[in-house]
């Protein structure tokens, strides 16, 4: 079992973090593409949906208090269900994780590194993430609850710092692309919420495990009062956000910031922001990632293991040959594999083992 | 050696390849190894290609406080070649260090080259890193090259704070605007609004005489003379991304009340008591512009609603400014004025360059649902057809300090 328990605020923090780092690339680009003018209304309508299954999630392991997806699995399947949802997760987090170190890295070269090898930079964060692994959970969990509210400040600030450079026409027409676009494909920007799938892991980390409906709620809207700054931020400031496609957007937001001729060019700041933000997330993941190996193999101590899955990240990272595979993974694959095993899979497997349960219930009864 | 021993070596092997790798960065983009362009101007030349203007500072200037006159003068070196990043490789050969564009303060088209569209040089400079979105855009009206090799600061020590505080004179004259390379890109690909940029020229010749009105005047025919070669009035006026036309200093302003970018403003009406003298008032907006388009025919009617409010500047010995009655005709005279001179303007910018550059589009997209509705109402080609109503509704209050004479 885990020693580390969070608080209310730490978890929240926790699932905020993958959300943001996805936000801090092409999140937002990705959201508009579907839904165009019509992304705000779109991203009410999916952060009802995304507060539903949420609320669906907790129903659903409130009889399994304490337990985790995989203790649920091995519940319903036995060890091969386990194993199997393990290694899918295991997959799904490292491989996001690569895909999105990757993504943040080519924009780190192309700003900042034009002359030192992808590799290296790269390198930094791995190395970062090794340090990371050693020291406790604790460590991260506390640094993360340093670091986000300071990224959600950085983004709320950018939001009042551009307001002389939006225009509020931009979210006309009110429909973008139809009203089928906006409601029933522009569903599929429910993969915003991608940190839903780090619900499935948490509870046995809660110290009040009464709490997870309360972590589950606050953590969705927090996301996606998040995602509404961004996305707004974007949408009212460029007239061609949905038309063409720019490094880091949040980024080219942040470079039209001035207050006057004494307070400009404050990239720096927020890429340094970013980049804390990142590290915590990479930390984060790689957590959860050694806690399914660790229940797969049955391994004591996985901190050994720290070392082999930042080499593994750093393999990933090195398979993508160029920016179009990037986005292909990141605005696509992505997509799918969140609809597929974060919603469609997890989700059955936990409506069957609450009937399960309540069958063994009768036949106990 | 012991797991303490392996961890400081693995600690200081990690140090010693970060040191490595970092340092190539660092090095090729050390002060010493970049020359700082402070304005790029952009002319056209034969066989499709382009004669490119880079203006640098000395790094003596940069880095000695205020600098000397001798140390901050300028220098502009040119290169010809087709595209604007050989331009950039040419000059880097040239004098030997790399081009640096964080401080670029403008980009200078001169007129002919603009004329033939300027996207992809846009796109090509907003893909650039170090260039900044608040980075000024200018058409000469004179060679570019001239332009910049002009711009001598009057005032200031050196070029990049007259570049960096020029524009401002927009808030409260409204004779030029302040258009960014930011604002361009975005325009470029807006589907509700159209181009415009800062016009610019030599002030060599004094073209008084042509001019009825003071404020007539455009870059390249003004009255001013002065020290510096070069002004900025007017507007230049683009359709999709290419120069159609230009705006002098009145139809400027008149473009500024309509987007409500201008603070402040002197405008001359005729004094109703003596028509042939003028009265200058000092302008600003009591709030924003109420505009109003009806979609619902096939030409688009457009209705402008703007409050403004003033304070007479022109005393003349029988002036008087506390009557109410005087108040409310200067009041009147100033609303027939300026709503002529809008509609005019507005006229112009419609039929004559069919170019939306008030975004009026952005107050038409409202009327529409979906998209594929607005594309299909084709709103570029209609506001060249558009109806105007523009009403102005000045309120005289007083003068400044006298207020009887």
């Amino acid at each position: 079992m885990n020693n580390t328990k969070l608080g209310n605020f730490e978890a929240i923090a926790l699932i905020l973090t993958i959300i943001i780092n996805h936000t801090i690339l092409n999140l937002p680009k990705a959201l508009v593409d579907t839904t165009k003018s019509s992304t705000i209304l779109n991203l009410f309508y999916v952060s009802i949906i995304a507060i539903i299954i949420a609320t669906v999630i907790y129903r659903l392991f409130k009889n399994f208090p304490g337990l985790d997806l995989l203790d649920i699995s091995s519940y319903l399947g036995g060890n091969f269900l386990k194993v199997f949802i393990g290694i899918l997760f295991f997959a799904y987090f490292i491989i996001s994780s690569s895909t999105l170190l990757r993504c943040f890295c080519n924009n780190l070269q192309t700003l900042y590194y034009p002359w030192t090898s992808i590799v290296f930079i790269i390198l930094l964060f791995v190395i970062a993430l090794m340090v990371n692994g050693h020291l406790s959970f604790n460590a991260t969990i506390r640094s993360n609850l340093f670091i986000i509210p300071m990224v959600l400040i950085s983004v709320v600030f950018l939001f009042i710092a551009n307001i002389q450079n939006f225009s509020i026409h931009r979210i006309f027409p009110l429909l973008g692309e139809g009203l089928s676009t906006t409601f029933f494909s522009g569903i599929s920007n429910l993969f915003a919420f991608g940190g839903l799938a780090f619900l499935y892991f948490i509870p046995p980390y809660l110290k009040e495990t009464k709490d997870f409906h309360k972590v589950t709620i606050l953590s969705i809207i927090l996301s996606a009062l998040y995602l509404l700054f961004s996305v707004s931020t974007l949408l009212f400031m460029f007239n061609s956000f949905s038309e063409t496609s720019k490094v880091m957007p949040l980024y080219d937001a942040v470079r039209y910031i001035d207050f006057g001729t004494f307070f400009q060019r404050l990239d720096a700041i927020f890429l340094l922001i970013w980049i804390m933000s990142f590290i915590s997330y990479l930390s984060i993941v790689t957590k959860f990632s050694l806690d399914i190996f660790k229940k797969l193999s049955n391994i004591k101590n996985e901190k050994n293991l720290v070392f082999s899955i930042s080499l593994l990240i750093l393999a990933i990272t090195l398979i993508f040959k160029n920016t179009s595979m990037l986005n292909f993974f990141e605005n696509t694959l992505y997509k799918y594999i969140f609809f597929i095993l974060v919603i469609f899979i997890s989700i059955s497997i936990l409506i069957f083992a609450n009937i399960k349960k309540r069958i063994n219930k009768r036949i106990v009864g | 050696m012991n797991n303490r021993k392996w961890k400081y070596l693995f600690i200081f092997i990690i140090f010693l390849i970060l040191i490595y790798t970092f340092s190539g960065s660092y090095t090729a983009n050390s002060m010493d190894n970049l020359a700082y362009v402070v304005a790029i101007g952009i002319d056209a030349s034969e066989n499709d290609k382009m004669k490119v203007s880079f203006q640098f500072i000395p790094n003596s200037a940069m880095t000695t406080e205020g600098g000397s006159s001798d140390d901050s003068e300028p220098i502009v070196n040119t290169v010809e070649s087709s595209s604007i990043e050989t331009a950039i490789n040419l000059m880097n050969v040239y004098i030997g260090k790399e081009l640096n564009l964080a401080h670029c303060k403008v980009i200078v088209f001169s007129e002919e080259f603009a004329k033939n569209g300027v996207s992809t040089t846009i796109y090509t400079l907003t893909n650039n890193t170090e260039l900044r979105p608040s980075t000024n855009i200018i058409i000469s009206r004179c060679n570019a090259d001239y332009y910049i090799k002009n711009s001598k600061p009057s005032l200031e020590t050196l070029v990049t704070r007259y570049y960096d505080i020029f524009p401002n004179s927009s808030k409260y004259t409204g004779y030029t605007a302040n258009v960014t390379i930011g604002d361009f890109y975005n325009r470029i690909l807006c589907d509700t609004c159209q181009c415009t940029a800062i016009l610019g020229g030599t002030n060599s010749n004094n073209n008084s005489a042509n001019t009825k009105n003071d404020s007539d005047i455009i870059s390249d025919e003004s009255s001013i003379s002065g020290k510096r070669e070069t002004e900025n009035i007017g507007l230049a006026i683009f359709n999709g991304d290419k120069l159609v036309g230009e705006l002098n200093a009145i139809e400027t302003l008149c473009h500024l009340i309509n987007t409500n970018d201008v603070s402040t403003f002197i405008l001359s009406v005729p004094n109703p008591n003596d028509e042939t003298q003028m009265l200058d008032i000092s302008m600003s907006h009591k709030r924003k512009d109420k505009v109003y388009v009806d979609t619902s025919s096939g030409t688009p009617y457009i209705s402008l609603n703007i409050k403004l409010t003033g304070k007479i500047l022109t005393v003349t010995s029988d002036s008087n400014y506390i009557d109410e009655n005087n108040l409310k005709s200067i009041g009147n005279y100033t609303n027939s004025y300026l709503e002529s001179t809008i509609s005019n303007y507005l006229y112009k910018t419609s039929k004559e360059f069919k170019s939306d550059i008030d975004s009026f589009g952005r107050y038409a997209i409202r009327k529409f649902l979906t998209e594929d509705d607005w594309n299909n109402y084709d709103w570029f080609n209609k506001y060249k057809d558009a109806f105007f109503n523009v009403t102005v509704d000045a309120d005289i209050k007083s003068s400044h300090l006298l207020t009887e004479s």
